[in-house]
């Protein structure tokens, strides 16, 4: 464990991390941007606050963000070509929680383009390498803090998750990753993938400090009236429901990881098979609804006001769809076009419409299991990291999200923790998520 | 205007609503008060990363009150749109918009369809291309109406209606341009035209009054009207073609998964109802059978809720008939002559009191009535102080009136002449000259009778 209280000296712990991210990162290239001297200088002031014993309790510790998460003065850029030069006025309401427990933020790490994809290859700036196997992708889109905690260029790293933004890059670099609760964390200051989806949380090399940090970012926020109060719903862990449709398709090295770690829980829990039918449709319905909500959010580029520039010599609509034209990547266009299509007049109620209910019968499904279960558990990807290069096709790419997307469908909280092949997902109910910290190894 | 009776009239409503703060942020809401783009943050010019806070509650609170006072069903739950479209005054690339809060509703024979509650984008200056956005975020409400209106002059009365209902409530904002109108015009049971963006209450009429004679005169040339949205030029009164009914926009709506579902529990409902005051149509009828006054003056009395309150208690004091047609008359005059509200215009009720007592006693005569009165709105002095400051006490001296009038017939022998020849005006004239000598200190009823009796 990186232990928390062992960092006594805020700068020293700076300075080790730089120095990695100095050897390993011109590879790795997990980082947009190293904020080197701010984390310096901040490690000065929080050592002040160690000797003084008035430390926060994130004191010292080195945590990369996520750039699709605002830090103020500092370039907010998804990864696009549309957002490179911009800088954020404000401090999104998990950095304000970060910085409050004097966490450093030594920088903004890389991902797929407004976190559109599963490997952080739709970065418009660079690809970020799997510090496990650097011949492979790192997962995504949280693939540059995913990278980093593994790298140990950090101690923790903050990443968003849609459909498995956080958890598919912790289980492609094994380490930890956490989904907490729609609603459990503020998502001011999160740059909107798909609203009703999108959640931040973190990623350690272990469970403590994962849990740590989730602690510390979550509850109630006025300026994010879909948050609520984090009551600690604690219920003691007796059952675990295994759904089968979470095997469909899965390697069979992870599938056999998977099962033995579900081994060892027979002794201390009560085991059960259950069926969740709708996952099979749950890949379609993100997809779908991601992209009505993502086409939606993305309508407020339009080259004007920040980012990208339009061209003013233009008639005002020729010049916004050349600005969107130049400047948004062809993964976050295709999503856009598709999200447009199945919300326009003709088409909302045979696509969108239909989503929405789809949508509701998988949350039901998945509370009604957990009326019977405490967790749900299974394996989080169904494959070991694809090599650069090897998956091309975007529905292949969709359909790595099987195990992952469930969990934002139903707004659970979900656990990712690695295993020797692949990784183990731990699903809880609504605003239990300390219970799926709780599941003893 | 020929016959009018076919024709089919319905009002889209948009009033700007009184809040400290804007609807999804903490910004404040008086966007002409400060320099362009003073009132704004991340989210009200839709950073990225920033998200709407909560519905503003004093603006849903404002909302119910109209609801309430347009006889509407308040729905115990309903849930906010985005609205997409592309324009530079609208930071997020859509406008956020609820369902209807307020339904089924009706002032008078007018039936009210709904009631919902929407954000106002910035102002975009066309031929500077500059965008400010303190009022992106100003909470507007839509009012929706069925087509039930039959000629301009019912849907001004209607506009006057709900004008006065907004007065009452104190719910509405005072900018100029606050209260905006699209008026969907139909003759014949024809195409139905709308006109977007009528920016006050008084360019309605204007704007259907253009719009049903060029509808009349395309009908009359056996050509069908088109379905097509149309733009009012409030400089030339005229209307033009914005878009035709082909490239109907779709605004592709959604529901905002960043804003929860509203829920409109009884206790808001009644927190709303309470303090409601009487409202203009009910006191305007009370005022008719309390008061015995006309029913058109007591239209214009309540159009105004200090106007009416100010009516009530002068009439304790006077003669109602009286009081009735000197506030609509003189002191409204003044008061719309420079745009003022009652209190801003007069210092002191009593002032108010003491004048109308001055006349109506026959202290001072109509004209030095009218003079006190301006004095006292434009130097805010008391009217006693001016009669006497201004001279106006009248002349009671009957010689002195009698020289003047002598010396006034002396000099106008042409006048009399054209007035013994049948013309009616030379005689006003002459009595106007007596007025004038005496400074509008001799009551021109008697001077009149003097005048006809020397010559």
């Amino acid at each position: 464990m990186t232990g928390i209280q062992s960092i006594q000296n805020a700068t020293e712990n700076v300075h080790k991390k730089l120095e990695i991210i100095k050897k390993k990162d011109p590879e790795i290239k997990a980082f947009i941007e190293v904020y080197e001297k701010d984390a310096a200088e901040r490690a000065k002031e929080i050592d002040k606050k160690i000797k003084t014993g008035k430390a926060g309790k994130l004191a010292g510790l080195v945590i990369a963000v996520k750039n699709n998460i605002a830090i103020k003065n500092k370039r907010l850029t998804c990864a696009s070509k549309m957002l490179e030069a911009h800088v954020a006025t404000y401090n999104a309401t998990v950095v304000e929680r970060l910085l409050k427990e004097d966490a450093i933020i030594i920088g903004s790490t890389n991902m797929d383009e407004y976190a559109a994809g599963s490997d952080t290859t739709h970065s418009a700036f660079f690809k970020t390498k799997n510090p496990t196997d650097t011949s492979r992708v790192p997962g995504g889109s949280s693939g540059g803090s995913a990278a980093a905690v593994a790298a140990e260029m950090c101690d923790a790293a903050i990443g968003s998750d849609t459909g498995g933004s956080i958890r598919c890059p912790a289980a492609f670099c094994h380490v930890f990753g956490f989904k907490p609760t729609y609603g459990a964390v503020s998502r001011y200051g999160l740059v909107d993938m798909a609203m009703s989806l999108d959640q931040i949380g973190p990623l350690a090399k272990d469970k403590e400090t994962t849990k740590l940090i989730f602690d510390v970012i979550k509850g109630k926020d006025p300026r994010d009236p879909t948050t609520s109060v984090f009551k600690e719903k604690k219920a003691e862990i007796k059952s675990i429901g295994i759904p089968k449709e979470f095997f469909e398709g899965v390697q069979p090295d992870i599938a056999k990881s998977v099962k033995d770690r579900i081994k060892s829980l027979e002794k201390q829990y009560e085991i059960t098979e259950i069926s969740l039918p709708s996952v099979k449709y749950s890949v379609p319905i993100y997809y779908l609804l991601m992209s009505a909500e993502f086409s939606s959010a993305l309508q407020r580029y339009d080259g004007l006001r920040y980012g990208a520039a339009s061209d003013r010599t233009k008639d005002l609509y020729d010049s916004f769809e050349a600005v969107r034209g130049a400047a948004f990547g062809k993964e976050a266009k295709r999503r856009i076009i598709l999200g447009t299509y199945i919300t326009m007049k003709e088409f909302r109620d045979a696509w969108y419409t239909q989503t929405l209910k789809a949508r509701s019968v998988l949350q039901s499904e998945f509370n009604k299991a957990l009326q019977k279960v405490d967790l749900i558990v299974g394996p989080a990807m169904p494959t070991e990291p694809w090599k650069f290069g090897e998956k091309l096709d975007p529905v292949e790419m969709y359909s790595a999200d099987i195990l992952t997307v469930s969990a934002n469908l139903a707004g659970l909280p979900a656990l990712v923790e690695p295993l020797e092949h692949g990784a183990f997902q731990i699903h809880g109910r609504h605003f239990e998520d300390l219970n799926v910290f709780d599941l003893r190894v | 205007m020929e016959n009018m009776s076919n024709v089919i009239i319905g009002l889209e409503i948009h009033v700007q609503l009184k809040t400290k703060s804007k609807l999804f942020c903490d910004c404040p809401t008086d966007y002409l008060a400060v320099e362009p783009n003073a009132n704004i943050c991340p989210t009200c010019t839709a950073q990225p990363g920033s998200k709407p806070y909560s519905l503003n509650k004093q603006a849903l609170n404002n909302l119910l009150r109209i609801a309430i006072a347009l006889n509407c069903k308040v729905v115990n739950e309903s849930f906010v749109q985005r609205k997409h479209y592309f324009y530079p005054d609208l930071p997020s690339g859509y406008q956020r918009t609820s369902k209807p809060l307020g339904t089924e509703g009706r002032l008078g024979h007018i039936r009210i369809r709904e009631v919902h509650i929407e954000e106002d984008p910035g102002r975009y200056e066309l031929r500077a291309g500059t965008v400010d956005y303190n009022r992106a975020g100003v909470p507007l409400i839509e009012i929706v109406t069925e087509p039930d209106m039959r000629s301009p002059e019912e849907a001004r009365k209607f506009l006057d209606e709900i004008s006065a209902i907004l007065n009452y409530l104190d719910v509405g904002r005072d900018e100029p341009g606050s209260t905006r109108v699209d008026a969907n015009v139909s003759l014949d049971g024809g195409t139905r035209v709308e006109i977007k963006n009528i920016n006050s209450f008084k360019g309605v009429y204007t704007a259907l009054m253009y719009e049903i004679v060029r509808q009349q005169n395309i009908l009359r040339r056996g050509k069908q009207v088109e379905m097509e949205t149309r733009h009012f030029d409030e400089a030339t009164g005229t209307t033009l073609t914005m878009r035709k009914k082909e490239t109907e926009a779709d605004y592709r709506y959604v529901p905002d998964p960043d804003v929860p579902p509203l829920k409109i529990s009884a206790k808001l409902v009644d927190q709303a109802k309470k303090g409601m005051p009487e409202l203009p149509r009910a006191k305007s009828q009370r005022l008719t059978q309390d008061y015995k006054i006309r029913e058109e003056d007591a239209w214009i009395l309540v159009s105004e809720i200090e106007i009416a309150n100010l009516f009530e208690k002068m009439a304790k004091e006077f003669d109602p008939q009286q009081v009735a047609l000197w506030i609509r008359g003189p002191l409204k005059k003044q008061l719309n002559y420079r745009n003022l509200g009652l209190k801003e215009a007069v210092a002191k009720e009593q002032w108010l009191s003491s004048l109308l007592s001055m006349f109506l006693k026959g202290e001072v005569t109509d004209k030095g009535m009218e003079q006190i009165l301006i004095a006292m709105i434009d130097k805010k002095k008391d009217p006693k102080a001016l009669k006497k400051e201004l001279g106006l006490e009248k002349i009671e001296d009957m010689a002195e009136i009698e020289k003047v009038v002598d010396s006034v017939i002396a000099a106008n022998q042409k006048a009399i002449a054209d007035y013994k020849a049948g013309e009616e005006k030379a005689l006003n004239f002459i009595v106007g000259q007596v007025v004038r000598m005496t400074k509008g200190k001799v009551d021109s009823k008697l001077a009149k009778e003097l005048i006809l009796k020397k010559i």
